[in-house]
Parts: C-alpha cells; sequence; structure tokens
C-alpha cells in the first residue's frame, strides 16, 4: 500500500516498551538499595536503627527470593539461572560486539544479583551474631561484617558500571526500566 | 492525541500498591516471627496465651503474604493479556481500514488523507503534512466521504468505531466472515431511522 502503511509498520517495529520489572521487584530493588545507602552511610552503626535496617534489608531478599519462585516469568530464577558457564560466553560475545538484548538480567548481571544478595544475607546474619550473647564481642565476626560490607560496596559499584556499560552497549536505558518497570527495546535488536 | 496506549494506569497503581502492602506485611510477618523465636529462647511455650497469639498471628500474616503475592500475579497476567489484547485490536483494526479501503477504491492519496482523518488530523494539518492545500485536502475529504457512502468527518469516523465495537472481531477467522459492508448496512439502517 502506499507511504502512510510504511511508515505504520516500521513504527510498530521500531522501538518497542516491553514490561519486564513488575512493582514489587521495583519497590524491592530501591528499598534494599535504601537501606544499604542508611547503614552504610547515614545511619550510627551501634544505634537501634541500625539494627532494624538490616533487618528489613534481610526481610527485602528473602521477599525478593521468595518471589523468584512464585512470581511472573521475568522476575523467577529461572529468567536468570546463576551460571557463571553462560556469564563467560556473554562476556565473550559483548567483547565480540554482540547487541543481544536480554529481557530479564543478563547472564553477567544475574551473577551480580545473586552476589549482592548472598552479601546481604551474609551482612545480615554477621550483623545479628553480633548481638547475640554467644557471639557478642568476638572480633572475627566484627570483621567479617565490615569485610563483607567492603564487598558489598564494591559490588554496588560494579553493579552499577554495569548497569551504565550495559545501557551505552544495548541502547536499553536499565535504569529507566528498573523505576517505570519496561525496557524500550530498539529496533532490530536480538532478544533473548 | 489521547489514547489508551497502554495498561490503564489505575491497574498499575493497584499493582503497585499491592506490591507496597507486600513488602509492609511481610516484613511485619518477619517481626513477630524474630519475636516468637526470642519468646522460645527465653522458656516461652505455645500455651502461653501471648506466645499463641503472636504465633497466630505470624502464621495469618505469612498466609496473607502468599495471597496477595499470588493476586499480584494474577493482577500483572491480566495487564499482560490486556496488553496483547490492545496490540491485537490494533493490528486487526489495520486490517480492516485497508478492507474498507480496497471496498471503496480509494487512490493512494485518499487512503493516506483517510487515514489522518481517523487519526483526527484536520484538513489543514493534512494539507501541512502532505504539503498540499487545504482546499486540496478538502476537495479529497470529499471524494472519500462520498465514496464511503458518509456524510462527513464525523460519520466516517464512526463507520471505524462501529467495526471495533461489533464484538466477535476479535475471534479467529473473524476477518473474512465479517465483510466491511455489513457494517456499511447497518450505518444506512441507522441513517434511514
Amino acid at each position: 500500500m502506499s507511504a502512510s502503511s510504511d511508515d505504520r509498520s516500521s513504527r510498530r517495529a521500531s522501538a518497542r516498551d516491553v514490561a519486564v520489572w513488575d512493582p514489587l521487584v521495583r519497590l524491592i530493588h530501591w528499598s534494599l538499595a535504601l537501606t544499604i545507602l542508611l547503614n552504610g552511610a547515614i545511619l550510627e552503626e551501634e544505634s537501634n536503627l541500625h539494627e532494624w535496617v538490616g533487618y528489613a534489608a534481610l526481610g527485602l531478599v528473602g521477599i525478593r527470593l521468595v518471589w523468584a519462585i512464585i512470581g511472573p516469568q521475568y522476575a523467577r530464577f529461572t529468567a536468570f539461572p546463576p551460571s557463571p558457564a553462560r556469564a563467560i560466553s556473554y562476556a565473550r560475545s559483548v567483547l565480540s560486539g554482540d547487541k543481544t538484548v536480554h529481557l530479564s538480567h543478563n547472564p553477567l548481571g544475574a551473577i551480580m544479583i545473586y552476589n549482592l544478595w548472598l552479601t546481604v544475607i551474609g551482612i545480615g546474619v554477621t550483623g545479628y551474631m553480633m548481638t547475640t550473647i554467644r557471639f557478642f564481642g568476638i572480633d572475627w565476626v566484627e570483621e567479617a561484617h565490615e569485610l563483607i560490607f567492603n564487598w558489598l560496596i564494591l559490588s554496588v559499584a560494579l553493579h552499577v558500571a554495569g548497569v551504565a556499560f550495559d545501557s551505552w552497549r544495548s541502547g536499553v536505558n536499565l535504569v529507566r526500566a528498573m523505576v517505570i518497570g519496561r525496557k524500550r527495546v530498539p529496533q532490530g535488536t536480538k532478544l533473548e | 492525541m489521547k489514547r489508551p496506549k497502554r495498561i490503564p494506569k489505575t491497574k498499575e497503581r493497584r499493582a503497585t500498591a499491592l506490591a507496597g502492602i507486600i513488602i509492609l506485611q511481610a516484613l511485619c510477618a518477619l517481626f513477630f516471627i524474630g519475636d516468637i523465636i526470642t519468646d522460645f529462647r527465653e522458656g516461652g511455650h505455645l500455651d502461653d496465651l501471648h506466645l499463641g497469639l503472636e504465633a497466630l498471628a505470624a502464621v495469618v500474616l505469612i498466609w496473607g503474604v502468599m495471597f496477595l503475592m499470588v493476586e499480584l500475579r494474577r493482577l500483572l497476567a491480566r495487564m499482560g493479556d490486556m496488553d496483547a489484547g490492545l496490540m491485537v485490536a490494533r493490528g486487526q483494526m489495520a486490517e480492516v481500514m485497508d478492507r474498507f479501503f480496497d471496498d471503496w477504491n480509494l487512490t493512494e492519496a485518499e487512503r493516506d488523507i483517510a487515514i489522518m482523518i481517523l487519526k483526527g488530523l484536520d484538513n489543514e494539518s493534512i494539507g501541512q503534512v502532505r504539503r498540499t492545500a487545504s482546499g486540496t485536502v478538502r476537495a479529497q475529504a470529499t471524494s472519500i466521504y462520498s465514496k464511503s457512502d458518509t456524510h462527513g468527518r464525523a460519520q466516517f469516523v464512526s463507520l471505524f468505531m462501529e467495526e471495533l465495537m461489533s464484538g466477535d472481531f476479535s475471534a479467529a477467522g473473524a476477518p473474512d466472515d465479517h465483510q466491511p459492508h455489513t457494517t456499511r448496512a447497518s450505518a444506512h439502517n441507522l441513517r434511514a431511522e
């Protein structure tokens, strides 16, 4: 048909919005970021509030883990299995210029997500141990708590850098996706 | 132009509210569980009324959280279906439009203009888009109305509205047995009344 129909079909094929992050995933993500910011930079270390915010962080990870079992497609473990092999082959394909867009986490990002959850759990558990009579005042627990926290800061930095890099590489603004829930996938990109 | 491009905002807000409640309620449940564990450590028993009630509250809270999670999943699935439904409707609408235009033997230029009329552009804007005088557009529009046997813009647009509201057109295979003239016939009837 006429130019207008070409126009119409090309618009349909161009950048399309795909709903990937449901509101629960987004709320948990930003709440968890907030708890890390609060406990890492703002609240006093030995305050009561620090403890409660820590438990809240543990709780958030817990809810996310349950949601990864019963939640919708992209929130599930099956959408981003923890597979170092896939992460490595993904890293290779990125280096060779592949521009495939992953609707859930990309394989490298997935490894980071598991790392972040485990790290938060580690900090939470050692933090809790410090409040118990049995482990109170024991050096290695405190040291572990701080060491894992340093690891968390490093991980968060890598996470943010990864998000920036992948947004630049794939043309999908990942921060926007985590705020409004939809990935705007550019025209002609392969999806996975 | 205002149109329901995406899922209605209310549904999205509802999903967000549900997610917020899930988080708060789950954290409350965890608080109670922590409290119960501490109480047990300090030698409490389930037959203690206070502890029993707390345990009950924890169980009910967790039950509620699971229920809300399932509910949220359903809501999200429904929203996804609606999204898909809208896309299908839009795709079908394009087909319906094409068939109508073929039926009326519209020229290429008239098809273009008909689409823009349906999109709500006035003659002047159409002229600007097509780089022609609005008088030319008016003449072509008149030709479209006469070919489609309508009395003007409003009635022309309502032909398509009626097609959209006719119900069974989303069913598989519907385009084949649902010819444009049926709609036109009913439009005639309406005019006769």
